[in-house]
């Protein structure tokens, strides 16, 4: 397929996919039993002040008008207002951004480094002692939930050696990234939890392309050292670079939890929060928002890997 | 991986399940009254100390692993069922294009993040257990269906299914004789696989607090509800968490050979949390 119809078929799949997750937000915030009127009203409400809540809040219209008049809304970028705090829920999300970023960047770099040097060394050299216990430690590492691996982490930093602060308290008007030691530890976690199946994915790619006869060619015509792993590197870019997308897509996933447990105030941390609080709007706004920019990065990572395919096509 | 590690390894997460199924009949008193001071450390009369409101913490470990593991094996029963229907299903159909439909249906699903849809889920029905079990079936499916799908695909091309085609044999008996013995080592390396995701998303769920409200105890909950009390008591900290790593690592290090065969299997179970 040519690349301009490839792209407009993966933009529309975007839209699907967009289409369905709000769908399946608005029904899970608005119409399961759980929905606003309870939290609105409190639990000690009678039945006719539930009836006025949830004429005020008009949620006693058809479900269909409603999801059609949010979904409106929110094309036009009005995310709505925050039922506990009162403010703009877009207002939010672009201040949560903020320091979500400022430990999700920091985590991507120390995977792409880790997980990029480890998994081509052990690729390289497959069924090595090295590349065998580095198979079966991360092997361990991925069975591991995310949010063990940060307890872990706050246990070894608060208990045995505490040399970084354990819960992230920024001062008041300033951000988390003028405090590197605050991020250190929630970037640490979030590097950790995805760190493993990235170099399990990339290892497998490198021994695979050392397998293929073109590798088999350079070796033979004495091709050695750097040349060489720049070969099979250049040749395993593709299943890397969609390992990478997956991973940093993982990672917004894993935010929820690390941002949690370390008191972050980033995207995940404000999205257990409002879901805790029955903060509808907030909920809707945070999740869309987390599932749009999910869809969008593995996007990007399918593109990229398309246009490196077809420079290799061309070569 | 040496056998002997994989039966180390399969030993010790039967014993966790087993301890998380038959705890709860182990304990004598209230595992909701504070028996002490908060964070008391451990030996005399409380094993293993006293939890953030001065609970035992014993009592808590032996109550808090059951409605995890029933959590994580009702999802992976239902999720299998639904995977391998669907899977199936869209593997065979006549109506290329319906299958076709159903499966860009199912790979938009697959690509919203795993704990952002279990959130949503468990808020849309709170304090319920089987919300929270329902919300990871849901998640699981998609992958499930690809696999499924791909494997049947395969095995629907083969030349002795054809063949029972051209017999003219029902599609049922075709998919008994010819498609399930195929599919069997597939779907059941597939079920592992779905185990222990459902096995960390059912703790994460805990630790975000969905599921069965405060006074229930559940060993992800218990880490993070002690967290807080690590310098003084971590023992409420320590052994869930380590409950729940034997529970999670020991069934990927007994299905690694198994999912090492399907390149990638593990990798996408562990990028679902």
């Amino acid at each position: 397929m040519r690349l301009l119809p490839w792209i407009a078929v993966r933009v529309a799949m975007l839209a699907v996919s967009l289409t369905v997750l709000s769908v399946l937000v608005f029904w899970a915030t608005e119409v399961l039993p759980g929905d606003a009127v309870g939290a609105v009203s409190g639990p000690e409400a009678t039945d006719a002040e539930r009836a006025a809540v949830r004429v005020s809040l008009g949620l006693d219209r058809p479900a269909p008008e409603r999801f059609l008049k949010w979904a409106g809304a929110v094309l036009r970028g009005d995310l709505g207002t925050s039922m506990v705090s009162n403010r703009d829920v877009g207002e939010i999300l672009t201040e949560r951004a903020g320091a979500s970023l400022a430990v999700v960047i920091p985590a991507a770099v120390l995977i792409l480094l880790f997980a990029g040097g480890l998994g081509i060394w052990a690729g390289l050299r497959a069924g090595s002692r090295l590349d065998r216990w580095l198979t079966g430690s991360t092997l361990a590492l991925v069975g591991t939930p995310d949010f063990l691996i940060a307890t872990a982490l706050l246990l070894v930093f608060t208990l045995w050696w505490p040399v970084l602060p354990a819960v992230a308290i920024v001062p008041l008007g300033q951000s988390l990234w003028q405090h590197p030691d605050l991020i250190a530890l929630p970037a640490l976690a979030l590097a950790l939890g995805g760190f493993g199946s990235t170099m399990r994915l990339l290892r497998a790619s490198v021994t695979q392309t050392t397998s293929t006869p073109y590798a088999e060619f350079a070796r033979l015509n004495g091709v050695r050292g750097a040349r060489y792993v720049r070969t099979i590197v250049t040749n395993a870019a593709g299943p890397a670079v969609h390992a990478f997308t997956i991973m940093t897509a993982g990672l917004l996933g894993g935010g929820i939890v690390v941002e949690t447990l370390f008191n972050v105030p980033g995207l995940g941390y404000e999205l257990a929060r409002a879901v805790a609080t029955r903060d509808v709007p907030a909920v809707q706004g945070l999740s869309l928002t987390l599932g749009a920019a999910t869809l969008l990065i593995l996007l990007a990572g399918d593109l990229a890997v398309r246009l490196l395919n077809r420079g290799k096509e061309a070569s | 991986m040496s056998g002997r590690r994989r039966i180390v390894a399969g030993t010790s997460t039967l014993a966790v399940l087993l301890l998380a199924l038959i705890g709860p009949w182990l304990v004598r008193g209230s595992i909701s009254t504070p028996v002490a001071v908060p964070y008391l450390s451990a030996g005399g009369e409380n094993l293993l100390g006293t939890d953030v409101l001065g609970r035992d913490v014993l009592a808590r470990v032996l109550t808090g692993g059951r409605s995890l593991v029933l959590q994580a094996i009702t999802a992976t029963l239902l999720g299998s069922v639904f995977g391998l229907m669907l899977g199936i299903a869209t593997a065979v159909t006549r109506h290329r294009r319906t299958g076709q439909a159903l499966l860009r249906v199912v790979d938009a699903f697959a690509a919203i993040p795993a704990l952002l849809l279990l959130l949503l889920l468990a808020s849309g029905v709170t304090g319920s257990d089987a919300a929270v079990a329902l919300a990871i079936a849901l998640v699981s499916i998609p992958f499930s269906v690809r696999v499924i799908h791909e494997r049947t695909a395969a095995l629907a091309a083969t030349d002795y299914v054809r063949d029972a085609l051209a017999r003219g044999e029902s599609l049922p008996a075709r998919i008994h004789y010819d498609i399930l013995p195929g599919l069997a080592p597939v779907a059941l390396a597939e079920t592992g696989i779905r185990f222990v995701a459902a096995t960390q998303l059912a703790a994460t769920a805990g630790f975000l607090g969905l599921g069965a409200g405060a006074p229930a105890a559940n060993w992800g909950r218990m880490v993070r509800e002690n967290s807080t009390g690590l310098t003084m008591n971590p023992l409420p900290v320590i052994v869930p968490a380590a409950l729940l790593i034997v529970l999670a690592v020991g069934v990927t290090l007994v299905l690694d050979r198994a999912a090492g065969r399907r390149a990638g299997g593990m990798e996408e179970a562990g990028a679902l949390t």
